[in-house]
């Protein structure tokens, strides 16, 4: 009897069935008979920070999840999301074998059949495509895992130009921003910081991890002094020093009266601008015109608090950073704010200093060499290079691509392969993202989760979750690496296959077996093999995680000899390359559109409980927030005749949903605010069906326009009692 | 050395300089982005050229870094390998060589290589 299916019976025998039983088993009320308990070390998947785990599996269940102490990134902790994720294993609403759809699309009849009649069908339906359309016929489209490389190799290799990834729906305009300035993009020692500025950024209430700890502490023990910035009163503004409700799309006014006032009064760190900075004098000619009494009419924030602000900024320098956030998609201008914030934190010298910016240390691993394809004859469809010539190219534009699939230019494109991603609830303007699915002529999916777009695939492949498989080994860069191992604590489950087992499964049949004529322990083997340690595999499947003895290091590029990774060698402060591309060489301020009259800006936000729109089904983690609501100021409700806890309809250009009203002193009256992550449509999704909505369904099409990155705040909506 | 030496020293290093700025500017002006397929080139690069060129192996430490994009230019222009000793088409052949100039133009230590998130 196979090893999976005896864990099965026995998971059933012991917990009886569904959730209620997991649940039982996870809390540790039920009692079951002790088997062997081990301890296996492994890497979290519920959220990007992957911290490191240990799962306690006892008779073949996992048990607990525990933090591993040995990551310094995740250290003694695991959040919500990380104890939850063993309910993902045992979820008994989980994709458990491959499907192929039986009857119309969205109907939700589905076949189950084996492994290789799935792989068949759809290459012979890519294929199909390929033949009819060419190779860039097919849309390859993923998020951050992993084993995303694998799915992405497959799309390259098959000849596809056309790969998109999630960074233009989240943090492409921050990285793109740092970039440019700096050469990279580099983290912030907030551990170390004596003052630090958040605007937008929430990561007292957004991202629960040990450095957002860190933070707290810190703040509460009054080592840091914490400004934030927020048209919410947000968790991370309830423990600030300061908050500011600043008018929405104006932190960039903010930034540049600070430059100003720093600039102005010579607070700026000479030596360092001198040393390392290019563009100072055009900067310092920029900015003369951004008075604190300027920015006060544009932000809402006091000039004498502006002022103050600046001084004590540039006075705690270099421990002070301007905090760049994580999720950057929100205006039109999103990268030329976040160039003003690198450069902001450049001018007083905070660059690779404890306490400041720091680029990230990194840890080379070895690369298993497979054999290399040819490149895609065709351009992408979202003409990457004419529209945004700065941006990564390998990532896309997701709403340009969206934009000109939908209107077959420069080409059509057909078929779209989907990697753990659900873009009718990630990109703005579902029923955009709707008319794209109805427009192909075949879509798969790989997933865990029936999720809203897996409802309407053509081809489910159901992937071993997390804690079920062995994943490529990655390092997490930072301030102080780390390598670690994502390696299964159980057998699958269910008939589940790697991202690996399912692109070679395809690749065999497509005839590009040549480029995955390796096993996910060659990779591995291949990964560690420069590690300074005597058995690196070995020692990883122990520890889970290899950290680099010595602790963080700082000041490797401060020498006047180091060459930065920018077109002057400097950190540019002015760019030629941005004006080069038709863009701002410096940032220079744009105010954003008010509200019409009736009508309210809809600002989005996370909690640590759910990532992205993929863990609202989770039990444990849908009881902290079981629907989401609108917030919206008293005053605000009352122009519109809406009370406390009414239904309501949020209506915009492209669509409506229906939430119940929370009347909070909390925002801004010109302001209402959704949680991201509900209203889902999949019915297999039990617990988070039809719960809330999905503000993908009222969100227009936007974008900042230099590095294509969806900007999910420029929408404004009506409200209406229902 | 004397002061006077010193000065001269300095003085035709300045100009050295100069003559390889002018030179590269040039290369960088006037030679077209190199057209061969830079995944290809990686993996050449990655399996010829880092036999030798990795830290304290005979050739030293090489990556894309170690030249700005004019000076990889100007390098495959010239063509010479080992301190212009031998002829590139020596290690690898020409469609190689091409495709190893792209990945590493592609990649120079002043080239536009934005950040992304994972792999």
């Amino acid at each position: 009897m196979p090893v999976s299916s005896l864990d099965r019976r026995r998971f059933i025998q012991i917990a009886g069935a569904g959730a209620v039983a997991a649940t039982q088993i996870g809390c540790g009320r039920h009692q079951i008979a002790l088997g062997q308990r081990r301890e296996i070390p492994t890497t979290c998947e519920l959220c990007p920070n992957k911290c490191s785990v240990i799962a306690v599996v006892e008779d073949g269940l996992i048990r607990k999840l525990n933090p591993n102490p040995e990551n310094p990134k995740s250290r003694g902790m695991l959040c919500a999301r990380g104890n939850a994720g063993l309910l993902q294993v045992y979820d008994p609403n989980r994709l458990k074998r491959p499907l192929i759809r039986a009857g119309a699309r969205g109907e939700g009849k589905w076949r189950e059949v084996s492994w290789d009649e799935a792989f068949d069908y759809t290459a012979q339906r890519l294929s199909a495509v390929k033949e009819k359309y060419g190779p860039q016929g097919v849309l390859w489209s993923s998020t951050e895992a992993f084993a995303e490389v694998f799915f992405k190799n497959l799309g390259m290799a098959f000849g596809s130009p056309n790969i998109v990834r999630h960074p233009t729906l989240c943090l492409a305009s921050v990285n793109l921003a740092y970039s440019m300035t700096f050469g990279t993009v580099p983290s912030f020692d907030l551990l170390n910081a004596n003052y630090v500025i958040m605007a937008g950024a929430n990561r007292f209430e957004a991202l629960i991890t040990p450095d957002t700890m860190d933070l707290i502490e810190s703040t509460m023990n009054r080592k840091t002094r914490l400004v934030c910035l927020d048209p919410r009163f947000t968790v991370t503004a309830s423990r600030a020093d300061e908050w500011y409700p600043v008018k929405p799309g104006t932190d960039m006014a903010f930034i540049l009266a600070m430059l100003h006032v720093i600039i102005s009064e010579g607070r700026h760190d000479k030596e360092f601008v001198a040393n390392y900075c290019q563009g100072f004098e055009q900067l310092a000619e920029l900015v003369k015109q951004y008075t604190p009494e300027w920015a006060e009419k544009e932000t809402e924030i006091p000039a004498a608090d502006i002022v103050r602000i600046a001084r004590e900024f540039s006075d705690a320098a270099p421990r002070a950073v301007f905090y760049a956030g994580r999720r950057s998609s929100t205006y039109q201008n999103d990268f030329q704010m976040r160039r003003a914030q690198a450069i902001l934190n450049a001018v007083v010298g905070n660059w690779d200093r404890e306490g400041g910016m720091v680029p990230n240390a990194k840890i080379a691993l070895g690369e298993y060499m497979f054999l290399p394809w040819d490149d895609p004859q065709a351009p992408r469809v979202d003409e990457m290079e004419k529209n945004f010539p700065l941006a990564a190219k390998g990532d896309g534009a997701y709403l340009k691509l969206r934009e000109n699939v939908l209107a077959g230019s420069p080409y059509p494109v057909k078929a779209w392969m989907i990697l753990k991603q659900d873009p009718l609830n990630a990109l703005p303007e579902q029923a955009k993202t709707m008319r794209m699915i109805e427009q192909m002529d075949f879509i798969a999916a790989i997933d865990i989760q029936m999720s809203d777009t897996t409802w309407y695939a053509d081809v489910v492949f159901p992937e071993s979750t997390y804690l079920e498989r062995l994943d490529p080994i990655e390092v997490l860069s930072g301030i102080w690496p780390v390598v670690v191992l994502r390696q299964p604590v159980v057998k699958p489950v269910y008939d589940t296959k790697p991202c690996l087992d399912i692109v070679q499964g395809l690749a065999r049949r497509l005839g590009l077996q040549q480029y995955f004529d390796y096993t996910i322990e060659q990779w591995n083997d291949a990964a560690v093999k420069e590690l300074p340690l005597e058995m690196p595999l070995e020692y990883l499947k122990k520890h889970g995680v290899y950290t680099p003895p010595g602790g963080p290091k700082y000041g490797a590029t401060l020498n006047p000899e180091h060459r930065f990774v920018t077109k002057s060698g400097k950190i540019e402060l002015y760019s030629e390359r941005l004006q080069e591309a038709g863009h701002d060489p410096l940032p220079v301020y744009q105010p954003p559109l008010g509200p019409p009259e009736g009508r309210f800006r809809l600002v989005l936000g996370r909690k640590a409980y759910y990532t992205h729109a993929n863990s609202t089904s989770n039990p444990w983690l849908l009881d902290f927030a079981p629907e989401n609501h609108l917030s919206i100021n008293p005053a605000a409700a009352a122009s519109v005749g809406v009370a406390d806890g009414d239904m309501v309809e949020v209506s915009s250009s492209v669509g409506a949903v229906r939430l119940r009203a929370r009347l909070t002193q909390e925002i801004r009256p010109d302001c209402v605010y959704m949680l991201h992550g509900f209203g889902k449509q999949s019915p297999w999704l039990k617990r988070a069906y039809h719960r809330g909505g999905s503000d993908a369904a009222i969100l227009e099409t936007a974008w900042d326009k230099v590095s294509g990155n969806a900007a999910m705040h420029e929408t404004f909506v009506k409200i209406r009692k229902v | 050395m004397s002061k006077s030496h010193k000065f001269r020293f300095v003085i035709s290093g300045l100009a050295a300089i100069a003559v390889a700025v002018v030179l590269t500017t040039a290369v960088n002006a006037g030679t077209p982005q190199p057209k061969g397929n830079e995944g290809k080139g990686r993996y050449y690069f990655k399996q010829t050229c880092k036999e030798c060129h990795t830290k304290g192996a005979e050739g030293g430490e090489v990556t894309p870094l170690t030249k700005t994009t004019a000076q990889w230019k100007a390098y495959f222009l010239k063509g010479k390998h080992a301190g212009g000793t031998e002829a590139l088409t020596k290690i690898m052949p020409d469609t190689q060589i091409l495709d190893v100039q792209t990945f590493l133009v592609n990649h120079a230590a002043d080239s536009l290589q934005p950040e992304t998130c994972g792999k």
